[in-house]
């Protein structure tokens, strides 16, 4: 059947996804069963996976009430825009072997932005009539865009439909990456890079409201790879940027774009592409402004010799993490970026050989503060209390970091201690995805308890995803605290002093020895694809996993599936104000010392 | 004539894509195939890649021409077919091949062979013809000879005749590792060690797993109960114990070979696996005896294309001056790195992949071979 509002062919492809045998539609936890809910695939016609070299990568997007994309944003929702929890995935063997970026972006955005796009999540909802979760929650706008072979699709996460909704075709070239911005100014919320080099920014709900299956309105950068023709490895808007955004390549050099329309349009046809001077020493950092200023790209900071393998901003773009295959020499030096910002390197882990991981911090602050801590190795994700905006900036935000890869490890890194707290084994194969779960609160977060419980999930390339509880009081740090680079580290002070002031720019950590380090064991272990996976995201009532290949599982949480009309209405009623248990948990560990 | 024109075509073609990245000196020449010989092409390109290996083997050449002069072996037609000019283009291995099937008539058919017997076979004749060298070596004190003895000294030939003195050469130097079988008795917990020396690891493998599992699954520890008894020399009787493996001495280049090809009992034949066993670009060994991990960075894999263990096709990546490589016996090409994962396996059976890593060849990043 043709869908005629958005030219998809919408088969009902049962016998594309059917149940693999072996893989069972829930999987047992302490607190109950996920159950499988529904799955999200793409025609199957397109499953010519023939060289391996797209990795499914998934962006979650919620589309606000919004529909005149030029109102500037109330402070209220810009507040809500920074809580959204980005993620990134590196790859390490450089082309993706599996361990793609998961971007998450604004998971629970406003409850009360239903009318504006209810339009268009009803396109996929039309055919759910059966759906177990209340009909207002269609309207909800929450996409999920993931790329496939030559293509992105785009699916209505609350609906129940396995097929995208809209698919867009790329004749040039194959979509690799893609980030979304839920509080875009100009109307240009999506962006997607390229196999090669090219990068478009879009509006996404345009996309949705057009039948055709290409990009629309897209303003394209770095045409036909003329600035750069190596494989766009990660994208990610400035949060606060004003339309700025960055883009990482596979040579190892990462590119700030501006706003399109500030320069870019004036030369649409690429005649403003920049050009950069050519990299004398690629083992040396460097970072090189375009010789004209009414060009784009920017600015090129050579980061790696090998691939950079993801990027991240923290969500108010105090952090800008990236991990890469290196092979720079390590230098101390500061970096200048044009948006107004300076940013500096503040945290170096050369965790494996040849796998690195920086942060860098900028100086200057915006306003909102808080701190998301995004991105290593294979993922970093925030911790809580970033859905909260109430909780104040020195609190215990972003205290930990995961991280995965391909010693099949997942690791738990303390920013304070700047080193590895915890590691945990028991994936068979590389970890290509990792998340703490925002929306889990451990039975006894009644804030008598003395241990605070964190729980995060990784995926791997076994197939299986694989959950984890972290106690943190049982997580004894050891005490050999001085680091063999020389500089010595502080717990005490806030930790924003403690960043700002005793870190001296630019730290070499060495890789870490696990043998110092308290080993967990995963709380379950589940196969639940046929395929590698290549990411994970929890969302309040799900997690949703997807395999490389474009097939996306989400699985519903003890008590959801049950009963989807109670819970709805929890969820509807749940907005960004409400979250008093992990504030409250957070607050309390803050205090703690 | 074609294949001469088609040589051209490629040699032109690679130079072209390396361009003035042409690492000097460097020579990227394909290699006729003369009837299923591509189980001995890729080896020969993983091997003549192994840069230690390759020095070592073309000093030795070097130094000892004249010592033996008539004498054609493995090693000399090793030597002679890696110290080729040509920059590309297409060399026939035919006198390496000749000795090749006049030495183990293993290889003399024209089946299908297993890439990884031949290894096997060319670096434990190599070890031969040193030893052998070094003994007539000895019997004439006017040549010196270029092996070292053990450290702790030279040692007497044993009176019985057997050559029981085992030589370093630079073959062991390269690819020598030495595991250690732990066996503990369950009863009086005495732990008895024995060592062994090896060349290459044969990993068993499993379905979407990693190399770090697979060696992690080798070293496990396995209880011997039931049948399968331990005899404990303090209690003088069979006892259950427990048993593993670990790497006492981690070799300088680290070859793996994955067991793709499985007797399946029930089926009375081989079958090949085709897994998916993702191999890292830098990989950490852990399960050494000391603390330290060592890290190794691959810089060969011989892949094995086909879906059945007694047909099919060898082709190798070779990774050179920081450029990946595929050769497929007359053809070479440049490849990106990312390539490299397509032949990690296939996730499910039945899949349309098989091209499927077989051999993988590390190179030690820490210290350098002569420790
Ligand atoms: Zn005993």
């Amino acid at each position: 059947m043709i869908n005629p509002s958005n030219g998809m062919i919408s088969t009902s492809s049962s016998a594309a996804n059917a149940q693999s045998p072996g893989l069972k539609t829930y999987f047992k936890t302490p607190e109950g069963r996920y159950k499988l809910h529904y799955e999200k695939t793409h025609p199957s016609g397109l499953l010519h996976y023939a060289h391996g070299k797209t990795v499914t990568q998934v962006t979650l997007a919620n589309l606000k009430d919004k529909p005149a994309p030029s109102t500037p944003p109330a402070p209220a929702s810009s507040f809500s825009a920074s809580s959204g929890v980005r993620s990134a995935a590196a790859r390490l063997l450089g082309a993706g072997n599996g361990s793609r970026a998961l971007g998450f972006v604004g998971g629970n955005g406003g409850s009360k932005s239903l009318s504006g796009s209810s339009r268009i999540g009803s396109l996929g909802a039309s055919s759910s009539s059966t759906s177990m979760i209340n009909t207002n929650f269609d309207g909800k706008g929450t996409y999920i865009i993931f790329n496939v072979g030559d293509a992105i699709f785009i699916s209505d996460l609350n609906s129940q439909d396995k097929d995208p909704i809209k698919s867009i075709h790329f004749s040039n070239s194959n979509p690799v990456c893609h980030a979304f911005d839920q509080d875009a100014k100009d109307g240009h919320d999506l962006l997607v890079g390229l196999n090669s080099g090219d990068v478009y920014s879009v509006s996404l709900r345009q996309q949705l409201q057009d039948v055709g299956k290409k990009l629309v309105g897209a303003h394209h950068y770095n045409k036909d790879g003329s600035v750069n023709n190596s494989r766009c490895t990660s994208i990610a808007w400035v949060p606060g940027g004003d339309g700025s955004f960055v883009v990482a390549h596979a040579d190892g050099n990462l590119y700030v774009y501006e706003k399109a329309s500030l320069h870019y349009q004036q030369n649409k046809d690429g005649a403003g592409d920049s050009s950069f001077p050519v990299i004398k020493d690629q083992t040396q950092f460097s970072v090189a402004h375009a010789r004209y200023s009414k060009s784009n790209p920017i600015a090129r900071w050579h980061i790696c010799q090998g691939p950079i393998n993801s990027i991240a901003f923290s969500t108010d773009g105090t952090y800008l993490a990236t991990v890469g295959r290196d092979g720079i020499l390590l230098s101390l030096y500061r970096l200048f970026l044009t948006f107004n910002s300076l940013y500096e390197l503040k945290f170096f882990v050369q965790s494996r050989l040849s796998t690195s991981f920086r942060l860098f911090k900028r100086t200057t602050y915006l306003r909102w503060k808080k701190l998301l801590w995004c991105a290593i190795m294979l993922c970093l994700e925030n911790f809580k209390g970033v859905f909260d905006n109430k909780v104040p900036l020195n609190s215990m935000d972003g205290k930990y970091i995961l991280t995965g890869g391909e010693d099949d490890l997942v690791q738990v890194w303390s920013m304070e201690d700047r080193k590895v707290v915890a590691w945990g084994e028991g994936h068979n194969s590389w970890v290509s995805g990792v998340a703490f779960d925002s929306y889990w609160s451990s039975p006894n977060s009644d804030g008598t308890g003395e241990t605070i419980m964190y729980r995060f999930g990784s995926v791997g390339q076994d197939t299986r995803l694989l959950l984890w509880d972290l106690e943190m009081d049982e997580i004894v740090v050891p005490l050999r605290r001085g680091p063999p680079g020389g500089s010595p580290t502080f717990s005490t002070g806030s930790q924003s002093a403690h960043w700002d002031n005793v870190c001296p720019v630019g730290t070499l950590q060495p890789a870490p020895s696990m043998r110092d380090v308290p080993k967990l064991s995963p709380l379950v272990a589940h196969r639940i694809h046929t395929e590698p996976l290549s990411g994970l995201i929890f969302t309040q009532e799900s997690v949703l996993t997807v395999c490389r290949e474009g097939h996306i599982k989400i699985w519903m949480r003890p008590g959801f599936a049950e009963s989807p009309s109670g819970n709805s209405e929890t969820l509807l009623s749940t907005s960004s104000k409400e979250k008093p248990l992990l504030s409250n948990k957070i607050g309390s560990s803050s205090y703690r010392q | 004539m074609e294949i001469s024109i088609m040589a051209k075509s490629i040699s032109s073609k690679l130079e072209k894509a390396l361009g003035d990245q042409f690492p000097e000196g460097e020579r990227y020449f394909g290699l006729e195939n003369f009837g299923n010989t591509c189980y001995c092409n890729s080896v020969l390109q993983a091997l003549y890649f192994c840069v230690p290996f390759r020095e070592q083997l073309l000093d030795y050449y070097a130094n000892n021409k004249n010592i033996g002069d008539a004498e054609e072996n493995l090693l000399t037609c090793l030597a002679d077919l890696f110290s080729q000019k040509k920059k590309t283009g297409v060399i026939a291995p035919k006198r390496f091949v000749q000795r090749l099937k006049k030495q183990n008539e293993l290889f003399r058919s024209y089946m299908h062979q297993d890439a990884h017997e031949f290894l096997n076979f060319l670096l434990n004749e190599l070890v031969d013809i040193l030893e052998k060298e070094a003994q007539s070596a000895k019997s004439d004190p006017e040549t010196s000879s270029p092996n070292e003895k053990i450290a702790n000294g030279p040692k007497n030939p044993q009176p019985n005749g057997i050559r029981k003195e085992p030589l370093v050469t630079w073959v062991h130097k390269n690819f020598q590792g030495i595991l250690t079988n732990e066996t503990k008795c369950l009863r009086c917990e005495t732990v008895t060690a024995r060592d062994e020396t090896f060349f290459d690891l044969s990993l068993d493998i499993e379905q979407n797993s990693s190399i770090t599992s697979c060696l992690k699954n080798f070293s496990s520890t396995e209880t011997l109960n039931a049948e399968d008894k331990f005899f404990c020399d303090k209690c003088c009787s069979l006892q259950e114990a427990q048993k593993r493996m670990k790497i006492k001495k981690p070799p300088h280049i680290l070859v793996i070979h994955l067991k793709r090809f499985k007797y399946i009992e029930q089926l009375g034949r081989y079958k090949k696996l085709s897994y998916r066993v993702v191999f890292p670009l830098e990989l950490k060994l852990s399960n050494t005896v000391e603390d330290a991990d060592i890290e190794y960075s691959l810089f060969a894999v011989v892949v094995h294309v086909g879906s059945g263990p007694n047909h099919g096709h060898y082709v190798s990546l070779v990774k050179s001056h920081n450029h990946w490589l595929f050769f497929d016996d007359e053809n070479v090409e440049m490849i990106d790195e990312s390539a490299v994962q397509t032949f990690f396996g296939s996730a499910q059976e039945y899949s349309s992949n098989t091209d499927h890593g077989y051999i993988l060849f590390y190179e030690s990043l820490g210290a350098s071979n002569k420790s």
